[in-house]
């Protein structure tokens, strides 16, 4: 197993292929649609890197983002997001402590390309 | 002497001395026989000094008055000869070494046998007078300077017909009549009479029932051309306060109206900025889901028709992904920031938006020179790119025929770089090249005309320039140069 990802997006066709293509990059996946359920997910288990999308009904993928980084500094957190390269949204993400930053503009193969980039990156700095 | 001669001596004596004016008594060579006391006072000088000198020595005493001397003693000479009275102003020196204004009268004293044995000059000192009458003239000069000074106001006054009686201030400059051209004519010319409430006849009214009219509307120039002002008409009243016809102020609002169209872009582009981030977001996300999956199914076993139509729906879906890329990117408006600007990319960038409002039946070729390692141009990438499309829409609309649009780019002098945009459209008209870059001038029906004006603005911030060469049924180049970084 490569990692084990926690996927939040609210789209359900959006994070059933974000499920299939990072399965078939042997990640153990699990999903869900909002920032409420990601955070009570993560109160029960352990993940190795989430996978977040920023636009969430209820509270925001930067406010989940927020509270992971109150209780866990070291936990892989790359943010996904439909607005594509947003010079506003990649700041605060970065202010927020994430640790990588995809637009779903880019192509597929580079998205997972990319995810696994940030997540070896964050990874080794543990 | 008897009582009576006595009394009136001393009643003389004291008329002569408490007048508020100069008087002297001069003998028949000008020298001072008598003066009173007042002549003392102005003058500082001792009594026992006056009597028995010349008056113009001594009134216009000094080396600079020389010339003053000659001239009074030529109106002296005259009034003698002539035995008859003489007006005329003249300065001399008080005791404290001021300049006073006097006004003389100068009457010679006729003998019985009618000869001139004397003369008498009164003067009197109108220095406050003329001082105020000189302060008012400055005052009105001043205003009349600041008025014409102020070049963004045109006055002009009619009669009750409408014709124009008056044309001033800036009204030459703002309108391009020559007062003389215009004056005696109907101010009806000055006026958009399409437009209702523009149309002098309804001003007129306006103003006779309700006493004023106050609007921002349009007047027009010689050549036709509108000006964008706020007309105030009030009534002209004559002396005798009667209405006798209408007075004009336009002030030329084009500035505000530019800066106000301009912060309405920067406005609508905010507003577009945002509502093409949600609508980008709204795109991607589908997607994402049809690149994906086709290109998940495209690893199963499945014919090689199959896995050939999957890649084209994979390619179709990258291609939207890139071009809601490019709107995203065009419609954030970030800060000005003046960075090295690679014009050809950013020329190649909007390419593809300028061509969206090209009808399918019309056949535009575009044809791009671009110079290799062209060095980059000091500019805002944003504002740059906005120019570069204005042109080239243009260039497309000026050809509902189809035609030519030709992008050349190139090095000039290894310190610019320049940038030509070439159309075979219809051209433009040579008596209106000089205005095209002016506000609200347009060719277009359903243009604006501030595209050109707001595309010279944005280069000459850049300290770039831009021309136009354009010549009927040929077509127009537009010349960018940008310097380099």
């Amino acid at each position: 197993m490569l990692y084990k990802v926690l996927v939040v997006d609210d789209e359900a066709p959006v994070r059933d292929l974000l499920n299939d293509l990072l399965r078939r990059e042997d990640c153990k996946v699990c999903i869900c649609g909002s920032g409420e359920e990601a955070l009570k997910i993560l109160q029960e288990d352990v993940f190795d890197v989430v996978l977040l999308d920023i636009k969430l009904p209820g509270i925001s993928g930067l406010e989940v983002l927020k509270n992971i980084r109150d209780t866990n500094k070291n936990l892989p957190v790359i943010m996904i997001t439909g607005f594509g390269y947003n010079e506003d949204l990649i700041n605060r993400s970065k202010e927020f402590g994430c640790s990588g930053y995809i637009g779903k503009n880019m192509p597929v193969a580079q998205i997972i390309t990319t995810f696994k980039q940030f997540a070896k990156c964050a990874k080794s700095g543990e | 002497m008897s009582t009576a001669v006595k009394e009136d001596r001393e009643i003389l004596h004291e008329l002569l001395n408490n007048a508020g004016v100069i008087i002297i008594y001069l003998d028949i060579n000008g020298n001072i026989i008598f003066c009173n006391k007042k002549t003392d006072e102005i003058t500082g000088l001792s009594h026992r000094n006056i009597i028995g000198a010349d008056w113009l020595k001594t009134l216009y005493r000094g080396n600079s008055n020389i010339i003053k001397q000659d001239m009074f003693k030529a109106v002296m000479d005259e009034c003698m000869r002539h035995k008859r009275e003489k007006d005329f102003e003249g300065l001399i020196l008080d005791s404290d070494n001021n300049e006073r204004i006097i006004s003389w009268n100068l009457t010679p004293v006729l003998a019985e046998n009618k000869e001139v044995r004397a003369s008498i000059l009164i003067g009197q000192d109108v220095t406050k007078i003329r001082e105020a009458g000189n302060s008012a003239k400055n005052i009105d000069q001043t205003l009349k300077d600041i008025l014409f000074g102020l070049k963004e106001y045109a006055l002009y006054v009619t009669n009750l017909e409408g014709n124009i009686t008056y044309f001033g201030m800036g009204s030459e400059t703002m309108l391009g009549w020559n007062k003389k051209e215009i004056v005696f004519k109907h101010a009806g010319m000055l006026h958009n009479n399409k437009e209702a409430e523009n149309n002098l006849n309804f001003i007129l009214e306006q103003v006779k029932s309700s006493g004023k009219y106050e609007k921002e509307t349009a007047l027009l120039t010689k050549s036709g051309d509108p000006v964008a002002v706020i007309l105030t008409v009030n009534k002209f009243l004559d002396s005798d306060g009667k209405h006798s016809g209408y007075i004009f102020i336009a002030r030329d609002i084009t500035e505000i109206k530019k800066l106000e169209y301009q912060a309405f872009q920067a406005e609508k582009l905010a507003a577009l900025g945002l509502l093409s981030a949600g609508i980008a977001h709204e795109i991607n996300n589908p997607l994402l889901v049809i690149s994906g999956r086709s290109t998940l199914l495209a690893k199963e076993q499945l014919s090689q028709k199959i896995k050939d139509d999957l890649a084209l729906i994979n390619e179709q879906a990258e291609r939207i992904q890139k071009m809601v890329d490019r709107i995203l990117k065009f419609s954030q408006k970030t800060k000005i920031a003046f960075e090295a600007v690679d014009v050809n990319e950013a020329i190649d960038f909007i390419l593809p938006f300028a061509q969206y409002g090209n009808l399918p039946n019309v056949k535009v070729e575009i044809k791009k020179y671009f110079a290799k390692d062209l060095a980059p141009a000091r500019g805002d990438l944003h504002q740059l790119q906005e120019v570069f499309l204005n042109l080239i829409i243009n260039a497309y609309q000026s050809m509902p025929e189809g035609g030519v649009i030709t992008i050349t780019t190139n090095s000039f002098e290894n310190t610019h770089a320049i940038i030509q945009i070439k159309d075979t459209g219809t051209g433009i008209a040579p008596e209106h090249l000089k205005d095209v870059f002016m506000p609200f001038y347009s060719t277009k029906n359903e243009g604006k005309g501030l595209g050109l004006s707001i595309c010279y603005n944005i280069i000459k911030n850049h300290n770039g320039s831009i021309e136009l060469d354009s010549q009927i049924g040929r077509g127009s180049a537009f010349t960018i140069k940008l310097p380099f970084i």
